[in-house]
C-alpha cells in the first residue's frame, strides 16, 4: 500500500477477535455441513453405521443406478405459435423503449424481451438518465413476476370481476357526488400528461372530485421554498457536471435523493481525469453515512438539528466574503476555519457551484435558495426554467386530507399506487379517517396495507404491462409501452380512470388523442412523430434559455427558526436505501439481497449508531433495542455500530417491516420507521429528537457481506490526493512488484477481453450488482444463507473505511481538515465521526496465470484462447479447489439446487418468478462453482452479429451487464488487443511494461507502440493510475483499477507535500495493519 | 512477334469475353437451384400447386412483366394489369411472396431452366428404404432385447444344468434300491471321465477370484461404454407427432427449402417450429382430397382445427388450440447451440446434423448429440477466413505465416466458453 493507512471493512478487522482471526484462516464460514449435506432435515445425522447399513445402501444405489439407466426419453414439448407476431423470432430478443415506473423519477428505460416476456432493463441513452439506471429501476422486472401480486379486483376482500366492481363503483361514485361530500383521488407524483388529463375527465364527471398527491419521501419543501423564493412551485433542475464545488446538506444525490442517475451521470463527469487535471470539489454535511457522504471528498458531521444552524453559519460567511449582511445566528460547533474554507471556495467558483439540501424543512432550503442566489449559480447549476417534474407531491395536501377524512366531508377515496397505510407518518389519524369514508378504493398492486384498508381492491397492472406517458422535466415528454400483455387480471389505473369517468376511449388511445392535440400538434405528420417518439421513447422540446431569478423570501425571519433549534437527547434520523427506496419494491427478493452500499448487510434495516454512544449506551454491533420517541416506537430493532454515524444519532432506514400478506420476503425483514417522522410547516421532516432506548437483547445475527470473503488486508485499494496527482500521475500508484514468472507467456491472437474500473467514479451505489444478476440468473439464496456467508452475487463491492490518519501525533495528510484536528488536540485516532470510505467492485479477475485453473482437477475452469478464465458448470465436480485457490476470493458455490427447492422460495421457485430467467445462460445446479464470465454470452453473440454482418467488431461494441448498468461510467470493457480501444490504453502503458517478463517485452513491443502514439498527454497521465489487484503474484489480472483521487488537499498539505512523498518509499511489510501473520510477499516499491 | 503478340492479346481478350459473357448469361443449372430454393415451396413447372405451373411461361409473358411480378407482385395487381389480376382471383386471392433481393439474371436463369425443364422419368421402385429406427445397432434387435435374449439363455442352461443333476440323483436313488437297473458297462463318458475330474482338481480360491475379475472386467467395460453411450443419448429417437407429418412428401417430393419453415435458423439461436400460419400459406387449400376420396386429409384437418379454420367459408372464426410437437433433438441445458453461427456462417448444410431428412416419413435422431461428435466436426470444418472481413487481420496474418486455411477447432472452436455458459 502506498500510503499507511490502514483499510478496514468492519469493525471485525479493525479490532478483530481471536475467533474473527482464526474464522478467517477457515476456507468456508461455517465448517463444512456434513449432517445437512446428509441430510437436510435431522440435524444429529448418525454417521456411523454397520455392515448391514453399508449393504442396504449398497443395493439400492445399485438398484437406483440400474433404475436411472433406464435409457427412456423424457418427452419434451415444443410448441410453436399459431399464428406468428412479425416482429418475434424465437431466440433473437426485441428491445422497446419505455419508462421506468419503480419510481418518479420516471428514467428512460430500454427493455429487453425474449418470446414476448421482458427479461433485462437497461436506461435509455437519449433520455436524461443517459443510459443507466438504477438497482432499483433493473429490479422492477422481477416485481412484474411476482407471484403474491393482486391478481384479480376484489371487494372487501372477497375476489370479484371487473364488470361488477365497476358497477358498483360508479353506483357510488355518483351517489356520493350528489351529496356534499368530496371525492379524492391520492396518487403519488404525477408528471403524465395524460394521466392528468385522465383524471380531468373523472373530475368534470363527478363534482367535487379532486387530486391529491403524495410521496411517501417527498420534496415537498423545496417546492414550498421555490414557491416562496422565486415564485415558482417546483423542485428545480440542477446539474452537478457544470458545478465546480458542490455542497450538499444531506442531500443522498447519489443515491436516492429526487433523480440520483442522473445526478450521478452529472457528478461522476467531474471526477473522470482522463482528459483533464480538474476535478469537482464535493463537501457533504450529513449525520448518517450516505452513499454521496461516503463519496465526498470531505464530509462532515452534523446533527440532523444542527443542520440548520450549520446551513445558517456558512451562509454568513459566504455573505461576509461577498459584502452581504449577516444573518445574527450563534456559533456553529465546527471549526470555524472549515467554514470559511468552504465557503472561499464557493465565492471562488461563484455561479459553478451549487448548494443542495435533502432536508424537508422549508427554512433550510430558503436559506439553499439564498446561497444559490448570492453565489449566481440560480440560472446556471440550478435552472427553475427548465425544471423538474420528477418530484410534484406537497406533504400538506395530504394531511389535509386526513383532516378532512376525520372531519367526516369526505365522501370518496381513490388511492392510486400509494400505500399510506403503510407509510404516512400518523397512521392513527388516517385510520380513523378511512373508517368515516363512504367509498374508498385501491388500486394496490400487491395486497398491501392500504389494500387492506379499503373495500375495493381494484389491482393495477405492472408498467411494463401499461400505456403511459412522462414529463420528468418542463417539456421533456417520454412514453411509456407494455412489453408483456397483463399476466393476470389487472387494469391499469388511468383505465379503470376512464371507465368510471365515462370515457369509452381505451388509455391508448387516449394517450394518442392527448399526445396529438398537444404534444405533438405542430411537428408534422403526427403518425410519423408518433412513432418516432414511441421508438425512442421521448419527444424532448429545446430547453428554453436558463435565466437568473432575484429571491423574495424573509431569509432572515427563516434562519432565526432554524438557528433556535438546540440538540435534545439522541436523535432518529431516518433515510432511504439505494435498494429498498421507500418500501414499494419491499416483496423483490433482488433488491433484498443486495448488500447496501454502506453497511453491506441484506435483508434488514437496524439502527446505525456511532460507537462511542454505543458504548455510553453500553450497546454492542448486534445489540436489540426499543426505540421511542413520544408515542412512537419500534421494538427489537438490531443495532449497528456505523463509523462515521454522527455521535448521539440514530439513523433507520425505511420501506421495511410490511404487512406479511404482501409477501414472504417484504414482511421478514426489518422494522417499520416511517412512524418516526413528523410534520413541520406542513411537511413531513425525517427526523426527530429525544429518543430513549432501551436494551432488550444481544447478538443479533446480521446477513452482513462486508467480512466475507476477505483478502486478509493485503493492499488492494490505492488512493491519493488530487494535489499530489497532478505533480506526480504516478502518485498512489508508485512503483510495482518484481516479477519473477513461472509461466510461459501466451501470446493472444484474436480478441483478449478485459476491463478496468474507476475508483474515483465509483459511487458503490450497486446498480452493477442487480444488473448482473438479472443477466446472468444469479440466485437468490436468502437471509439465513447470506449469514452464512454463502451470497451469489458474482460482482461485490468492497466498501473500505481507514480514519482520517495521523503520523508523527499532528498530521491529518490527506484530508484538509487540518484544523478540524488541531481543534481536538490533534488526536483523530479512532474518531467514529471520521472516516474515509473507498469503494471497489470485485469480480472474477479472469488472471491470464490464473491460479483457479492450475488446481482444477477436472479442467472444469480453463483459459481460453481470448482471456477469459472459462468456467464449464457441467464439468464442475465441486471440490471448491478453485474457490480455495482464488486470491480475489470471487468464486461462488452452490451448496443447494437454488431452483425447485421449497427452501428457496424466491423467484427460481415458480413458474412466474422463472420468467425473468435470461435464457441465454445456464441455471447453475447443486454441487458446482460458479463466477463472472465478462457475460460471455454478450461476446459470443457480439463476435456472431459482427463475423454474419462481415465486418470488424467495432471497439465498444460488446459491453458487459454491468458496464451498461454503471450511472457513473466507471467500468471500461473491451478488446485489449484492439488497439483503438479505451482497454488498450490501460493496458499497454509503462507501468504495465515494467511488469513484463522479457519474453513478454518483446511481444508487446510494436502493439505497445502503437497505443502510446494514439495517446494524449492527458490520456498518458490518466493511464498511471492503472493498478492490478496483489500484482507480486503475477497471476496477471484482466481488469485494471484506476487509482481513487480525492480533492481534498490544502496549503498546509501542499507544504508538507515534499516530505510526504519521501515517505511515500519504501514501506515493506509494515503497511497494512496487523492480521496476516503467514507470510506473503510485500510489494517491493522503487 | 509483334503481330503474333497482339493476335495472341486479342484472341485471349475474346476467348476470357466468352468465357466471361457465358458466366453471366442466364444459366438453366443456376435457375434449378434458384427454382428449388425459392419458387419450389409453391410452384411446380408442370402442374398447379399453391400457383399456378410455370411451363411454357416464357410464352404467356414477356421476360420485362417476368422480372416486375417476381420483384413485386402486389404491385403488379395494383397497378390494374388484368392478367395478374386474373391470376390473382384464379388462385383463391392468395399473394404471392414479393422476391425484390433477386437480381435480373438470377430471374432469367430460373424461366431458362422452366423452358429447359424435363419431367424426370419415374424411378424404378418408388420406395424408399424406411429408416432404421432400432437406434445404435443395425442387427434386427435392439440391445436390449439381447441383453433379454442372453439372460434368458443363461437361465436355460441353468435349468438344463439343474435337471441333468435331478435326473443324476433319481437314477442314483433308483440304482441304490435296484441295482440290477445299473448298466454294465457305461462305456467311456467324455464329461464324467475327463471334464469333471479335471475340473475338481481346481483351486477354488483362484478359481473364485479368476471368475470375479473376468466377470467384473467384462461388467465395468460394458458398463462404462454403455453410460457412456448410451445413457442420455436418444439417437434413433422417433416419438410419435400429434400430427403425421412427412418430411418426405414436404421437403424431398416437393422440395421446399428447409428454411420455408424453419425460418429462423439464419437469424437465430433457434430453428424454430413454424408457426401454423406458415402451414396455411399452402395448406389453405392444398387439401389432398384426391387421396382420401374427396375428404380433407385427416392430418391437414389436424392443423386447421388447431388454428381455428373454417373449412366452408374459409374463415378462421374457431377456436384455436396449438400443437404440442414432441422435440427430437435435444440438448441439455448446460450447452449452447446457435443455428445461426452454423447455417448462416458455417455453411452447414442441415442434414449434417439432421440426417437426410427429406427421406424420412417420420423424422428420427440421426445423430448422437454427443460432445465428442460436435468436436470432430469443429476439428475438421474449416473458417471461412478468405471471404469474411471480420477475420481481415486474422487471414492477413495466416498468410504471411504460409497457411491458407484454419479449423473451427484452431479458431477456438474446442474451448468450453464456444458452447458452456
Amino acid at each position: 500500500m502506498e500510503n499507511n493507512k490502514q483499510y478496514w471493512r468492519g469493525l471485525e478487522e479493525l479490532n478483530p477477535s481471536p475467533e474473527f482471526l482464526a474464522q478467517q484462516k477457515n476456507e468456508f464460514m461455517e465448517g463444512v455441513p456434513m449432517d445437512e449435506m446428509l441430510n437436510e432435515n435431522a440435524s444429529s445425522f448418525d454417521l456411523s453405521s454397520n455392515r448391514r447399513d453399508f449393504l442396504k445402501y449398497f443395493g439400492f444405489g445399485i438398484g437406483a443406478v440400474a433404475l436411472a439407466a433406464c435409457n427412456n426419453t423424457p418427452v419434451k414439448n415444443a410448441i410453436p405459435y399459431i399464428v406468428k407476431p412479425e416482429n418475434i423470432t424465437p431466440g433473437v430478443p426485441n428491445f422497446y423503449a419505455s419508462t421506468c415506473g419503480a419510481c418518479a423519477t420516471a428514467c428512460g428505460i430500454v427493455v429487453k424481451t425474449r418470446e414476448g416476456r421482458p427479461i433485462k432493463i437497461d436506461g435509455n441513452e437519449k433520455t436524461f438518465n443517459q443510459g443507466a439506471v438504477c438497482a432499483q429501476g433493473q429490479a422492477s422486472v422481477l416485481s412484474l413476476y411476482d407471484n403474491n401480486r393482486n391478481k384479480k379486483p376484489s371487494v372487501k376482500g372477497k375476489e370479484s370481476d371487473w364488470k361488477s366492481i365497476d358497477s358498483s363503483i360508479s353506483k357510488e361514485l355518483e351517489e356520493i357526488a350528489a351529496t356534499s361530500a368530496s371525492i379524492k383521488i391520492v396518487t403519488g407524483t404525477i408528471n403524465s400528461p395524460s394521466t392528468l388529463k385522465a383524471i380531468e375527465a373523472f373530475v368534470s364527471k363527478y363534482k367535487n372530485a379532486s387530486l391529491v398527491q403524495y410521496d411517501a419521501v417527498s420534496s415537498s419543501a423545496i417546492i414550498n421554498a421555490n414557491e416562496m423564493c422565486f415564485g415558482k412551485a417546483v423542485v428545480p433542475q440542477y446539474d452537478f457536471s457544470k458545478a465546480k464545488v458542490i455542497v450538499s446538506f444531506g442531500a443522498d444525490f447519489l443515491g436516492t435523493w429526487i433523480s440520483p442517475v442522473e445526478y450521478t451521470k452529472q457528478w461522476s463527469k467531474t471526477r473522470k481525469l482522463n482528459n483533464t487535471k480538474n476535478m469537482s470539489r464535493h463537501i457533504q454535511f450529513e449525520s448518517g453515512l450516505s452513499v454521496t457522504g461516503s463519496n465526498a471528498d470531505v464530509r462532515i458531521p452534523v446533527k440532523p438539528s444542527q443542520e440548520g444552524l450549520a446551513i445558517v453559519s456558512l451562509y454568513n460567511e459566504v455573505a461576509k466574503l461577498l459584502g452581504a449582511s449577516t444573518i445574527a445566528a450563534p456559533s456553529f460547533n465546527v471549526a470555524a476555519n472549515l467554514l470559511t474554507h468552504t465557503a472561499q471556495e464557493l465565492v471562488n467558483t461563484k455561479g459553478a457551484s451549487i448548494v443542495v439540501s435533502g432536508s424537508n424543512d422549508v427554512d433550510v432550503q430558503i436559506i439553499v435558495n439564498a446561497l444559490n442566489s448570492m453565489l449566481g449559480n440560480i440560472g446556471n447549476t440550478v435552472d427553475l426554467d427548465n425544471y423538474s417534474k420528477q418530484r410534484t407531491a406537497t406533504d400538506v395536501s395530504f394531511d389535509k386530507l386526513v383532516e378532512d377524512m376525520n372531519a367526516g366531508s369526505v365522501g370518496g377515496v381513490i388511492f392510486m399506487n400509494v400505500n399510506p397505510f403503510y407509510n404516512y407518518h400518523a397512521l392513527d389519524k388516517l385510520k380513523s379517517g378511512i373508517s368515516k369514508v363512504k367509498l374508498s378504493v385501491s388500486s394496490s398492486y400487491s395486497n398491501d396495507e392500504t389494500a387492506q384498508a379499503v373495500s375495493y381492491v381494484c389491482p393495477d397492472s405492472h408498467y411494463l404491462e401499461s400505456w403511459n406517458d412522462y414529463e420528468p422535466k418542463a417539456g421533456k415528454y417520454q412514453l411509456a409501452q407494455p412489453t408483456i400483455t397483463t399476466v393476470f387480471e389487472t387494469r391499469q389505473s388511468q383505465e379503470s380512470l376512464l371507465k368510471w369517468s365515462g370515457v369509452e376511449l381505451d388509455y391508448y388511445t387516449f394517450i394518442k388523442e392527448n399526445w396529438k392535440n398537444t404534444i405533438l400538434a405542430g411537428s408534422g405528420s403526427f403518425i410519423t412523430s408518433w412513432n418516432q417518439a414511441l421508438h425512442d421513447g421521448l419527444f424532448y422540446k429545446d430547453s428554453v434559455s436558463a435565466s437568473a431569478r432575484s429571491l423574495s423570501a424573509d431569509v432572515a425571519k427563516s434562519a432565526s427558526s432554524l438557528t433556535s433549534n438546540t440538540s435534545k437527547g439522541i436523535e432518529v434520523q431516518v433515510y432511504t436505501k439505494v435498494s429498498i427506496g421507500d418500501g414499494s419494491q419491499a416483496n423483490n427478493p433482488w433488491l433484498q439481497e443486495m448488500p447496501d452500499p454502506i453497511t453491506r448487510t441484506t435483508w434488514d434495516n437496524y439502527a446505525s449508531i456511532n460507537k462511542t454512544t454505543a458504548d455510553n449506551l453500553k450497546l454492542k454491533d448486534g445489540s436489540i433495542i426499543n426505540v421511542t420517541i413520544g408515542n412512537d416506537k419500534i421494538t427489537n430493532l438490531p443495532v449497528m455500530i456505523q463509523p462515521g454515524q454522527v455521535k448521539d444519532t440514530i439513523s433507520v432506514a425505511l420501506g421495511y417491516g410490511q404487512s406479511e400478506k404482501i409477501g414472504k420476503v417484504a414482511s421478514t425483514s426489518g422494522k417499520n420507521a416511517y412512524g418516526f417522522r413528523n410534520s413541520k410547516n406542513g411537511n413531513t421532516i425525517s427526523w426527530s429528537e429525544n429518543a430513549s432506548v432501551e436494551k432488550v437483547g444481544e447478538d443479533y445475527a446480521f446477513a452482513r457481506t462486508q467480512t466475507h470473503h476477505t483478502i486478509e488486508g493485503r493492499a488492494i485499494v490505492k488512493e491519493t490526493t488530487l494535489d499530489r496527482w497532478t505533480k506526480d500521475a504516478t502518485s498512489g500508484n508508485h512503483g510495482h512488484a518484481h516479477i519473477v514468472s513461472l509461466w510461459d507467456e501466451k501470446d493472444y491472437k484474436g480478441h483478449r477481453w478485459a476491463m478496468a474500473i474507476d475508483l474515483n467514479a465509483c459511487t458503490g451505489c450497486g446498480a452493477c450488482v442487480i444488473a448482473c444478476q438479472a443477466e446472468n440468473n444469479v440466485a437468490v439464496l436468502g437471509k439465513e444463507e447470506v449469514t452464512k456467508g454463502r451470497e451469489m452475487h458474482w460482482i461485490r463491492i468492497d466498501r473500505y473505511y481507514s480514519f482520517n490518519a495521523k503520523k508523527d501525533g499532528k498530521d491529518a495528510r490527506i484530508t484538509r481538515e487540518t484544523e478540524y484536528d488541531e481543534e481536538k488536540g490533534g488526536k483523530l485516532v479512532q474518531d467514529w465521526e471520521n472516516v474515509s470510505v473507498v469503494y471497489q467492485p470485485v469480480m472474477c479477475q479472469h488472471c491470464t496465470h490464473a491460479s483457479c485453473e492450475t488446481v482444477c482437477p477436472v479442467l472444469a475452469t480453463t483459459h481460453s484462447s481470448e482471456g477469459l478464465n472459462q468456467m464449464t458448470y457441467n464439468r464442475c465436480i465441486g471440490t471448491k479447489y478453485c474457490a480455495n485457490n482464488c486470491a480475489y476470493k470471487v468464486r461462488r458455490f452452490n451448496y443447494f439446487r437454488y431452483f425447485q427447492n421449497d427452501r428457496f422460495d424466491f423467484n427460481m421457485n415458480n413458474d412466474l418468478g422463472r420468467m425473468v430467467l435470461n435464457p441465454d445462460v445456464t441455471v447453475r445446479s447443486r454441487g458446482v462453482m460458479e463466477k463472472c464470465s465478462f457475460c460471455v454470452q454478450r461476446i459470443n453473440l457480439g463476435k456472431l452479429v459482427a463475423k454474419r454482418e462481415g465486418r470488424e467488431l467495432a471497439k465498444d461494441e460488446v459491453k458487459t451487464a454491468c458496464q451498461v448498468a454503471c450511472p457513473a461510467d466507471a467500468i471500461v470493457f473491451g478488446d485489449r488487443n484492439n488497439p483503438e480501444s479505451e482497454i488498450a490504453k490501460l493496458f499497454t502503458n509503462e507501468r504495465e511494461y515494467a511488469l513484463m517478463t522479457d519474453d513478454e517485452k518483446a511481444m508487446m513491443k510494436p502493439f505497445m507502440d502503437v497505443v502510446n502514439a494514439s495517446m494524449t498527454e492527458s490520456e498518458k497521465d490518466n493511464v498511471k493510475r492503472a493498478y492490478a489487484l496483489l500484482e507480486e503474484i503475477n497471476v496477471k489480472p484482466s481488469v485494471k483499477y484506476l487509482t481513487k483521487v480525492r480533492n481534498r488537499a490544502d496549503k498546509a498539505i501542499d507544504n508538507e507535500l515534499e516530505n510526504e512523498m519521501a515517505l511515500d518509499k519504501p514501506h515493506g511489510e509494515e503497511h497494512s495493519g496487523k492480521s496476516h501473520g503467514e507470510e506473503h510477499n510485500a510489494p517491493a516499491h522503487h | 512477334m509483334k503481330i503474333n503478340v497482339k493476335i495472341t492479346v486479342l484472341l485471349f481478350c475474346f476467348i476470357n469475353g466468352i468465357i466471361s459473357f457465358a458466366g453471366a448469361a442466364p444459366s438453366a443449372d443456376e435457375g434449378k437451384k434458384l427454382f428449388e430454393a425459392n419458387c419450389a415451396s409453391c410452384h411446380k413447372v408442370d402442374k398447379d400447386l399453391v400457383g399456378p405451373a410455370l411451363k411454357d411461361i416464357d410464352k404467356r409473358r414477356d421476360i420485362g412483366w417476368i422480372i416486375k411480378w417476381v420483384k413485386n407482385p402486389q404491385a403488379v395487381i395494383k397497378s390494374g394489369d388484368a392478367y395478374a389480376t386474373a391470376l390473382y382471383n384464379k388462385f383463391n386471392q392468395q399473394n404471392m411472396t414479393a422476391f425484390g433481393s433477386l437480381k435480373d439474371d438470377e430471374i432469367k436463369s430460373i424461366v431458362e431452366y422452366i423452358k429447359a425443364y424435363v419431367p424426370p422419368a419415374p424411378a424404378p421402385g418408388t420406395e424408399t428404404a424406411t429408416p432404421d429406427q432400432s437406434g445404435t445397432n443395425n442387427s434386427d434387435f435392439g440391445s436390449a432385447t439381447l441383453l433379454a435374449l442372453l439372460a434368458i439363455a443363461v437361465l436355460l442352461i441353468f435349468i438344463v444344468m439343474l435337471l441333468g443333476r435331478v435326473n443324476d440323483v433319481l437314477k442314483q436313488r433308483v440304482y441304490e434300491k435296484k441295482p440290477e437297473l445299473i448298466p454294465e458297462n457305461q462305456g467311456y463318458s467324455f464329461i464324467k471321465d475327463t471334464f469333471m475330474p479335471w475340473v475338481r482338481g481346481w483351486n477354488k480360491t483362484v478359481a473364485t477370484v479368476m471368475a470375479i475379475v473376468i466377470f467384473g472386467i467384462l461388467f465395468a467395460y460394458n458398463g462404462f461404454k454403455y453410460a457412456n453411450n448410451e445413457v442420455g443419448v436418444q439417437k434413433g429417437y422417433s416419438p410419435t407427432q400429434p400430427i403425421n407429418f412427412s418430411h418426405k412428401i414436404h421437403a424431398g417430393d416437393y422440395k421446399i427449402n428447409c428454411q420455408y419453415c424453419h425460418s429462423s435458423a439464419e437469424k437465430s439461436k433457434q430453428a424454430s417450429i413454424p408457426s401454423l400460419s406458415t402451414c396455411m400459406n399452402c395448406h389453405s387449400y392444398v387439401t389432398a382430397k384426391d387421396k382420401y376420396n374427396g375428404q380433407t386429409s385427416p392430418e391437414i384437418a389436424k392443423i386447421y382445427k388447431a388454428i381455428g379454420f373454417n373449412e366452408q367459408n374459409k374463415k378462421y372464426d374457431q377456436p384455436q388450440s396449438p400443437i404440442k410437437w414432441i422435440r427430437i433433438h435435444n440438448l441439455p441445458d448446460h450447452a449452447v447451440f446457435n443455428h445461426s453461427t452454423h447455417v448462416k456462417l458455417g455453411k452447414v448444410a442441415c442434414q449434417k446434423c439432421h440426417g437426410e431428412v427429406q427421406e424420412m416419413e417420420v423424422v428420427y435422431q440421426r445423430n448422437s448429440l454427443q460432445m465428442g461428435w460436435c468436436i470432430n466436426c469443429h476439428r475438421e470444418s474449416n473458417v471461412d477466413v478468405a471471404s469474411n472481413p471480420y477475420y481481415e487481420k486474422l487471414h492477413a496474418r495466416l498468410k504471411k505465416e504460409g497457411k491458407t486455411e484454419i479449423k473451427v477447432a484452431q479458431n477456438g472452436g474446442l474451448e468450453c466458453s464456444k458452447c458452456h455458459y
